[in-house]
């Protein structure tokens, strides 16, 4: 019965790669929106984890990291002081103009970093080294700034700009995820990134902090903010609450939403269309079937075969082509592209829904079917 | 088997392996990447924080001139150990020592008009002795006997008041000395100058802003540390503490209580800015040290981690 099935199924070619290319392109349209709107909200809390710290703390109404609440000078040794706190530091983080040589002025984020430990500093570095931002006047920017700021042949390293009026000379270019807003980072010192902030009666943006080895990170946090009145959250929380906070302001969420719930329905109409006349067209054999005696059971088993067949088919070249075209059109981080696998298996769950769908039509279709049919 | 033997089924099996190879390829969350020196940590169980400064265990000293006047000689340099009492300044002193010059030359001649005045008075006084040793009355008139004792009485007051003409000589003289002596500043005490802010030929004047030399002993030094006044009812007095250097963690200066000085203070924040506001105030502590093998120098910023007894009583919440 399954042979005749999937015969059945591979006979006609036309129809079968109709259906084919339908479930295809619905699979492809959903992964390839869904992991570009992952990627965008990666992209969102790359203010985050770009720095890769363990534990912030911040004002408690702080609701997102771009968002700064500044935050008094004192609250880094009140977060030391706070039990199962292994370090704390100092993060400024504030919106800066650089004004190039040329005259031309660039937005920038302009980060310091605690200058004995630098935590919070970039991964990786392009060129140059960051233990050289201890130097006067030093900055290191990320490779967007390179882009963003004329190309490498108007900032490198050795390149002298102003922030604020006060000389800032380029020592490194970091590698770094780059931001939601496309504003490129300058990475400073604490104390230099204060002296070219404007002038504000309380200069620390965050505290970041690490829990001691032995203490789980969500107890330490907890106590932190219960203990100093602030608000402390985990990487992950406070990442989280970014991409919340992006939804709900942004209509990106709804924007993707709408896309990819367009792919699903197109995807159903399709597949369940072509596979309906699929059916209709194989009524006189699959009457012959009834005919024979087969039961309406097995001729629904037959069709959930041959729907799940093509479902599967679909699936395996819908995510290859989707995740072909990711590699190569993210591949130097241009566009947001970020393949899950809970993505996957939402997708997965969302076609066996189709195919679902689809088979369901066609048995009730050949649940009326008389096998007399055969004879008209 | 059937299903093998279409293109489709090649085509689906070889995208699932694709994404599936990517996905496990794709890079995760990176560790964080290690910090360029260690941060400092508490070496204890439950610890209040703090941010510290070394600083000369005696006050510093500004020292000012008693005078305004114009500088001659400067006496000392920068980390010159000086004694009590030792010379610092020399301030033009030219013009009191012309005075003194006058005022001494007033001395002799106030002595010699003494001796002119005994002289007198042991003439009158033998003139008198000797007109009273007449026997016979009708000799000496009664008139030049009276005349020479007035004279001699009288010369004996001018005697008395050349003395105290002399003194006040002498009282002038000493004076302009004593004047004179001021005009070199010397130091108040054993110390080290830290400061020479003024060069042979300025002019000073007290009460100027710039400090003329600062005079500080940098060879006991001690640890002011500033705690939130949040934290401040975790602080107990006695409790030993540690202190790092700015980014040298490895090193640890164990710290011996001395004393929690008694006012809070507004926190200093340095921004340069003439309009500072008052964030936060901060209970200060003093700690004692002993010196470390490694160098360091009054001024330097340090991170301090005090005792603290069982972490029972939180702080309260205060607005951040």
């Amino acid at each position: 019965m399954s042979y005749v099935a999937l015969k059945m199924l591979f006979g006609d070619r036309a129809k079968y790669l109709m259906l084919l290319c339908g479930l295809t392109f619905c699979v492809m349209l959903i992964v390839q929106q869904g992991s570009i709107f992952w990627g965008l909200m990666i992209w969102s809390q790359s203010g985050i984890s770009n720095l890769n710290a363990p534990i912030w703390v911040t004002d408690p109404n702080i609701s997102q990291v771009a968002e700064v609440k500044p935050i008094a000078s004192t609250t880094v040794e009140r977060v030391r002081s706070v039990p199962g706190v292994e370090w704390a530091v100092p993060l400024y983080r504030g919106v800066g103009r650089a004004r190039l040589a040329n005259g031309e002025y660039h937005q920038i984020t302009l980060m310091g970093l605690d200058a004995s430990t630098l935590i919070g500093r970039p991964g990786h570095m392009q060129e140059g080294r960051i233990e050289d931002l201890r130097t006067p006047d030093a900055v290191v920017v990320d490779q967007w700034a390179v882009e963003r700021m004329g190309g490498p042949e108007a900032i490198k390293v050795g390149t002298i700009f102003e922030i604020n009026d006060k000389k800032a000379r380029v020592v490194g270019i970091a590698h770094v995820q780059k931001d939601f807003q496309n504003i490129p980072s300058v990475y400073a010192t604490f104390e230099r990134a204060t002296t070219y902030a404007p002038p504000e009666r309380r200069l620390l943006s965050y505290v970041l902090a690490k829990a001691r080895d032995n203490e789980p990170v969500e107890a330490v946090t907890r106590r932190i903010a219960e203990q100093t009145g602030l608000g402390a959250f985990t990487q992950e929380e406070f990442g989280w609450k970014t991409i919340l906070w992006v939804l709900k302001n942004t209509g990106i969420g709804i924007n993707f939403g709408t896309t990819i719930l367009l792919g699903f329905i197109v995807g159903m109409a399709i597949a369940g269309q072509t596979f309906y006349l699929f059916t209709v067209e194989n009524l006189k054999q699959f009457g012959a079937l009834k005919a024979m005696g087969a039961s309406t059971f097995a001729l629904a088993r037959m069709i959930i075969l041959q729907a799940f067949t093509v479902g599967l088919i679909g699936f395996g070249v819908g995510i290859g082509l989707a995740t072909l075209f990711g590699t190569l059109a993210a591949s130097r981080g241009q566009l947001p592209f970020s393949e899950t696998w809970p993505l996957l298996w939402l997708v997965f769950g969302s076609l066996l829904a189709i195919c679902i769908f689809s088979a369901t039509i066609s048995i009730i279709k050949l649940a009326k079917l008389e096998p007399a049919i055969v004879f008209r | 088997m059937i299903v093998l033997k279409r293109l489709s089924v090649w085509v689906s099996l070889a995208g699932l392996l694709f994404t599936a190879w990517i996905l496990i390829a794709a890079k995760k969350q990176e560790p964080m990447p290690t910090p360029i020196e260690p941060p400092p940590t508490s070496p204890y169980e439950s610890t209040v924080a703090a941010s510290g400064i070394i600083e000369a265990e005696n006050e510093n000293v500004r020292i000012a001139p008693p005078a305004a006047g114009l500088i001659t000689k400067v006496f000392v340099k920068v980390g010159d150990q000086v004694a009590l009492e030792a010379p610092l300044l020399q301030l033009d002193d030219r013009e009191l020592r012309a005075q003194l010059a006058v005022r001494q030359a007033a001395i002799p001649p106030a002595q010699a008009r003494i001796e002119e005045q005994k002289h007198r008075v042991e003439d009158l006084q033998v003139q008198y002795k000797r007109l009273q040793a007449v026997h016979d009355r009708r000799a000496v008139s009664e008139d030049d006997v009276k005349r020479t004792w007035y004279a001699m009485e009288a010369n004996k007051r001018v005697l008395v008041r050349n003395d105290a003409d002399l003194i006040q000589a002498v009282a002038q003289r000493d004076e302009t000395k004593i004047l004179l002596e001021r005009l070199t500043v010397r130091s108040p005490r054993a110390g080290t100058i830290l400061q020479v802010n003024v060069r042979a030929g300025e002019y000073a004047t007290p009460g100027a802003s710039e400090t003329l030399i600062l005079l500080g002993e940098t060879q006991r030094l001690q640890i002011r540390a500033d705690v939130d006044e949040v934290n401040a009812p975790l602080v107990k007095a006695g409790n030993p503490g540690v202190a790092y250097l700015k980014g040298s963690t490895a090193q640890a200066i164990p710290l011996t209580f001395a004393r929690i000085e008694p006012y809070i203070v507004p926190k200093k924040s340095l921004t340069g800015d003439n309009t500072e506001r008052v964030d936060t105030r901060v209970l200060q502590i003093i700690y004692h040290f002993t010196r470390p093998p490694f160098p360091v120098y009054a001024g330097q910023q340090v991170d301090v981690f005090i005792k603290r007894d069982r972490a029972t009583n939180t702080p309260g919440k205060a607005a951040p």
